[in-house]
């Protein structure tokens, strides 16, 4: 390098924790996820959690507005958000309040100066500044003056409104920040080109403030150090970045097409699930059918109606849609017909935390039907299993004629890592059989179970012959007529609940990571994965005989469940719920089991389950 | 099956083998008995009619048809149907149901379902009391009603459902009555000829729960003076003998007896695509319209949404689940334990020959005049080959081509921004590329360049490049200005091109 530069070191990073924080209307959400993508195409492995407030408009400058966007990035395997940010982008007063307490001690914050004044801090609730009141003390500060940076950079872009100039500050930062990490700008600028298409000036300031920042960086002397993170050691193979709700679409769509079947996917927009119905919608030439319903109720009559009919139906909402759809669920398990219902799940009760993360609907898609009502009941544990999921429920489906439902969540269904793109041709196809002829001679019987499975023949109307009428009212076995029998409706109970459970013959056993047996076994479900494996990882390098298993199937439970739990002293079991999994291990298996329980609408912090970990270890 | 080589169906092929069990004498019986009289006319297979209903008595109605079925939940039943007909849009699919069931609890669905227009033909059974729970007040119940629910009197206003179909946009409207069976067959018969969301009202006596709610419009003796049947594009006229008439006054329709003042030919005519028209006569009680009130054509969404898929499969070819997994930013990572195919066979440049380059510096070694004259040289003076950039997020694909293309042994790597960030040489092609990365238009340039490359000014002395490369064994040194933006590059064989000049 030539002499004339200033000495800029470059520090190589394992991993960094990056947290872009804001008002909702600052563009936090976008410059993460540009952020995020270049990262991803570096090669990083990336985890990222949104986090923004459920309001489109919360009021400006407020902590109630805060938006946030938190990735981390390593070149090792890495499978959460992160505990705490080592970076803090704060555009803010309320942006810096909302992410202080989650700061570790010594770690970066870059602050727009501009926003600290009078007004911001007093919406913030900071009586005094906290850039002078040794508030930050224990933080490295950048103080920067974005607004007025990126003003000067913009103002001469012709045709644009003081607000428009604003409105790219946001790329100021990223600029920054890309500059800090070494960073390239060029998908970023691509994205750009192709968002403006039609609007030049909106290209030329958002290029300009990206590129401004980068020059800051390059040329003022706050910065000393860049960082770099080497490119992730992933296992060899071809990848994409991909979040839940993108891969549960991509799942939903494979497991049509593995069937040969249209894809119906009837829905009502709701956070945090819409984005599976956006994914969808774009995809008629695969001969998805997406239907936006007036309600959740219409959209579960729907994906049954759609399901009568012989296509491959399924629907998603989250759980006060659950709560609308329970009626319809119920007709669907008395119909027996084969569909998916996705729950992604967000902190309740009622309308509750739209937009935070929250796994408390386990027993609401349990038991929250009149009647005797067993559903299986399916969790993914990162955003790319909810492509395996989606795919593996209609399999279940199929074979049980039952309706199968996939419990995802806020956070899985926001968070993108990095997917191994699967080969199509070799996910196994899904055999569709329906029949042309009657299985009971001259009066079909649509009720008639497979010896097996227990499943009924799937008779769907255009089939000369088979004309049969089914309905929410209790019937007789195999012909299926109306029946009030006090033994057709024991009988009934009995087989609908019988089929559910012998899905435990086809579904894979239970693993363990760790010891097979030892003083502590750590079960989660769902998208608690991350935290908890990296927090029992942790304790075995501590020395700690500990083991996580982790539950995908809800219901049935695998076989071998019940076993594994006698092999530990103690069983951990951490939710983001009051404990609705311990419930249900202790009532099925009669074992005690310690709850680990958080609903503050955040994912777990692999901390806060190492330190539990290790607590309960050292009173071993 | 065309309609032509059908079998020839009759009324009994519509009778399931279920006991009907509606109160004697209920107004469901002829209904159902009607319905069952048109089905053979319709010209569709038996296999492709479904029937679906909600709760309530005239729910019961799909057990009683031999046809497909399905007895759902309390108002939800256009719902199912919606779904049905769009996975199968071949199908005949009838939705059955109540003022309780489509109006109450389903009111909803009904209002979406109309103006969605989906194929479907719905038929309401509207006998202004809930039957099946005994007998409370419905919502097409008249004010004051008493029942066990409203022991004082209903104290709620009735909906008009043919004024609420209208509103929702459906684009066919009729009313018929339970017990006017010829009429109620012609009725039934445009509904399910109508393409588009059909809604039929049909007043229907409870006789438990409210025996005579329609006795006015339903009774032989005094029906006809109480009816108008309407008809397409025919003045309005009614009376058991045809005496009276509708005029179109400013205020709405007006009654008028034919005779002295007026003539057929001043009675309205039914237009019975004018939303006006229609509006009217949903309001109109004295004569209460009977038949098609309203009917336009629109286009249906079954064949909307069908017709998006065609459309997109036109465009977009056949389905393909790796082009849909890989339509977005993607990468590869190669192990390094395992050799993999190599998508650059044969492409990579040859090694440059060691051996003739020390054998020249030996002899410039051996020069002492030379190496004075190369001290006091600068690269400038060299006149190195302008740079060849790309990218740090170029391609691979494509910086191997323009290597090709151009014949040269490396590329400049700039940021975005155009600052020096790597250097891609026939060494890091070699080492990090051959053999170990099948999709070269799938990696950038980003993840095999040698990053940070040692750089020289353009005012740097000569030896300081020749230092370089013998030392370190480089064989291209990037020339960048004082702002780290790259100028060009000196590769081995220019420096060699001048020494051999030189000596
Ligand atoms: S209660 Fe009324 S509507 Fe119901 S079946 Fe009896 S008569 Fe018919």
């Amino acid at each position: 390098m030539t002499e004339d530069q200033r000495p800029v070191v470059i520090q190589e990073l394992e991993s960094v924790v990056i947290r872009f924080a804001g008002d909702s209307g600052d563009g936090m959400q976008l410059t993460g996820t540009q952020f995020t993508n270049t990262a991803a195409i570096i090669g990083n492995d990336i985890s990222t959690l949104p986090d923004y407030p459920a309001e489109i408009r919360a009021p400006a400058g407020t902590l109630a507005g805060v938006s946030g966007f938190q990735v981390h990035l390593s070149e090792s395997d890495i499978s959460t958000p992160g505990d705490a940010p080592d970076v803090l982008i704060a555009m803010n007063p309320a942006a810096l309040k909302a992410s202080l307490p989650d700061m570790q001690p010594g770690a970066s914050i870059i602050i727009n100066t501009d926003a600290f004044n009078k007004a911001n801090l007093a919406k913030a609730g900071y009586e005094n500044n906290p850039l002078h009141d040794g508030t930050l003390s224990n933080f490295r500060i950048y103080e920067v003056p974005v607004t007025t940076l990126n003003r000067n950079a913009v103002a001469d872009v012709a045709g644009l409104s003081p607000k428009e100039i604003n409105r790219s500050q946001n790329f100021f930062a990223l600029g920054l920040v890309y500059w800090v990490y070494d960073r390239p700008l060029q998908s970023t600028i691509e994205w750009v080109n192709k968002r403006f298409k039609n609007k030049p000036e909106a290209i030329e300031a958002n290029v300009r403030a990206l590129r401004a920042g980068y020059y800051f960086g390059d040329t003022t002397e706050a910065f000393q150090v860049r960082y770099r993170i080497k490119p992730a050691r992933l296992r060899a193979g071809h990848y994409r970045k991909i979040s839940g709700n993108e891969a549960m679409a991509l799942g939903l769509v494979t497991a049509a097409q593995k069937a040969g079947k249209p894809l119906f996917f009837g829905a009502y927009p709701i956070t945090p699930a819409s984005d599976i119905l956006h994914a969808l919608a774009p995809l008629r030439h695969f001969e998805v059918l997406t239907f936006q319903a007036e309600d959740e109720i219409a959209a579960m009559g729907a994906t049954l109606g759609a399901a009568f009919g012989g296509v491959f139906a399924a629907t998603g909402t989250s759980g006060p849609g659950v709560a609308l759809k329970s009626e319809a669920m119920n007709l669907a398990l008395m119909l027996e017909l084969p569909m998916v219902i996705v729950n992604v799940q967000r902190g309740g009760p009622s309308t509750g935390l739209p937009t935070k993360v929250e796994q408390s609907d386990l027993l609401q898609v349990m038991f929250g039907r009149n009647g005797e009502s067993p559903l299986p009941v399916l969790a993914p544990a990162t955003p790319g299993e909810c492509f395996d999921m989606a795919v593996e429920a209609f399999r279940l489906a199929m074979r049980a004629m039952a309706p199968v439902i996939i419990l995802s969540d806020g956070f899985l269904a926001n968070s993108s890592e990095p997917w191994p793109i699967p080969d199509p041709d070799a996910i196994p196809p899904i055999p569709v059989e329906h029949p042309t002829q009657s299985n009971g001679g001259d009066r079909f019987q649509p009720y008639r179970r497979d010896p097996v499975t227990l499943g009924r023949p799937w008779a769907i109307p255009g089939t000369p012959g088979l004309e049969h009428r089914v309905g929410g009212l209790e019937k007789s076995p195999d012909f299926g007529n109306v029946s009030y029998a006090a033994q057709d409706h024991q009988r009934m109970v009995n087989d609908r609940a019988a089929k559910v459970a012998r899905l435990a013959d086809i579904i894979p056993d239970q693993t363990v990571f760790g010891p097979e047996e030892g003083e502590l076994l750590v079960v989660g479900w769902g998208g608690t994965y991350g935290a908890i494996h990296a927090a029992v990882a942790h304790a075995q390098n501590q020395g700690y005989a500990v083991a996580h298993a982790h539950i995908r199937y809800l219901n049935p439970f695998p076989r071998n469940l019940g076993y594994i739990l006698q092999r530990y002293k103690r069983i951990l079991v951490p939710e983001l719920n009051m404990g609705q999994l311990s419930l249900l291990l202790r009532g099925r298996f009669v074992r005690d089991v310690i709850s680990l329980n958080k609903v503050e609408g955040r994912p777990f912090k692999i901390s806060e389950i190492n330190k539990t970990i290790t607590e309960l270890m050292a009173g071993a | 099956m065309t309609i032509d080589t059908l079998p020839r169906l009759t009324r009994k092929d519509f009778v399931s083998d279920q006991t009907v069990r509606w109160c004697p004498g209920c107004g469901d019986y002829a209904i159902l008995a009607q319905v069952q009289k048109v089905m053979p006319d319709l010209g569709v297979p038996k296999e492709n009619i479904v029937f679906i209903s909600g709760i309530g008595c005239s729910s019961r109605f799909p057990y009683y048809m031999n046809t497909y079925g399905v007895h759902s939940i309390h108002g939800r039943a256009p719902t199912l149907a919606t779904g049905l007909k769009l996975a199968n849009p071949e199908l005949s699919v009838w939705v059955v149901t109540g003022d309780g069931d489509g109006l109450s609890i389903g009111g909803n669905h009904l209002v979406h379902t109309c103006r969605r227009n989906v194929d479907l033909n719905i038929i309401l059974f509207n006998n202004r009391i809930y039957g099946l729970t005994k007998g409370q007040y419905s919502p097409t119940s008249p004010a004051g009603l008493r029942t066990k629910s409203s022991p004082m009197g209903a104290i709620e206003q009735a909906l008009n459902p043919i004024s609420v179909a209208l509103a929702a946009e459906a684009t066919f409207i009729a009313r018929t009555v339970d017990v006017i069976q010829d009429h109620m067959g012609d009725v039934i018969q445009a509904a399910a000829a109508h393409k588009g969301v059909s809604f039929v009202e049909v007043f229907q006596n409870c006789v438990i729960f409210y025996d005579g709610a329609w006795e006015p419009f339903s009774d032989r003796g005094i029906r006809d003076d109480n009816n108008i049947y309407l008809e397409a594009g025919k003045p309005m006229v009614f009376g058991k003998n045809n005496d009276k008439g509708l005029i179109r006054t400013t205020a709405g329709f007006e009654v008028v007896t034919l005779g002295e003042q007026y003539s057929l030919a001043d009675l309205a005519v039914h237009d019975v695509t004018s939303d006006t028209n229609a509006w009217m006569l949903s309001r109109l009680t004295y004569p209460m319209p009977m038949g098609v009130i309203y009917q336009v054509q629109r286009p249906t969404y079954n064949d909307l949404l069908w017709g998006q898929v065609a459309a997109a499969k036109t465009k977009a070819g056949a389905s393909d689940l790796r082009a849909l997994y890989n339509a977005s930013d993607t990468w590869t990572v190669s192990d390094d334990g395992q050799p993999a195919q190599s998508g650059i066979k044969g492409e990579v440049p040859q090694e440059i020959d060691e051996a003739y380059f020390a054998e020249v510096m030996e002899r410039v070694h051996a020069n002492g005049d030379l190496i004075d004259l190369l001290s006091e040289m600068t690269i400038e003076d060299l006149d190195p080959q302008g740079p060849i950039t790309v990218e740090t997020s170029a391609r691979m694909d494509n910086a191997l081509s323009v290597m090709r293309q151009k014949d040269i042994g490396c590329l400049l790597v700039t940021s975005a921004d155009r600052h020096l960030t790597g250097i891609l040489t026939e060494h890091d092609l070699l080492t990090r590329v051959a053999g170990r990365v099948e999709n070269l238009h799938e990696v950038t340039v980003a993840q095999f360049m040698t990053p940070r490359p040692t750089a020289l000014p353009l005012d740097a002395p000569l030896v300081e490049a020749l230092h370089l490369m013998s030392t370190q064994g480089f064989r291209h040194l990037p020339i960048v200005d004082a702002h780290n933006l790259p100028v060009g590059v000196i590769s081995v064989r220019d420096v060699v091109r001048f020494l051999i000049t030189a000596i």
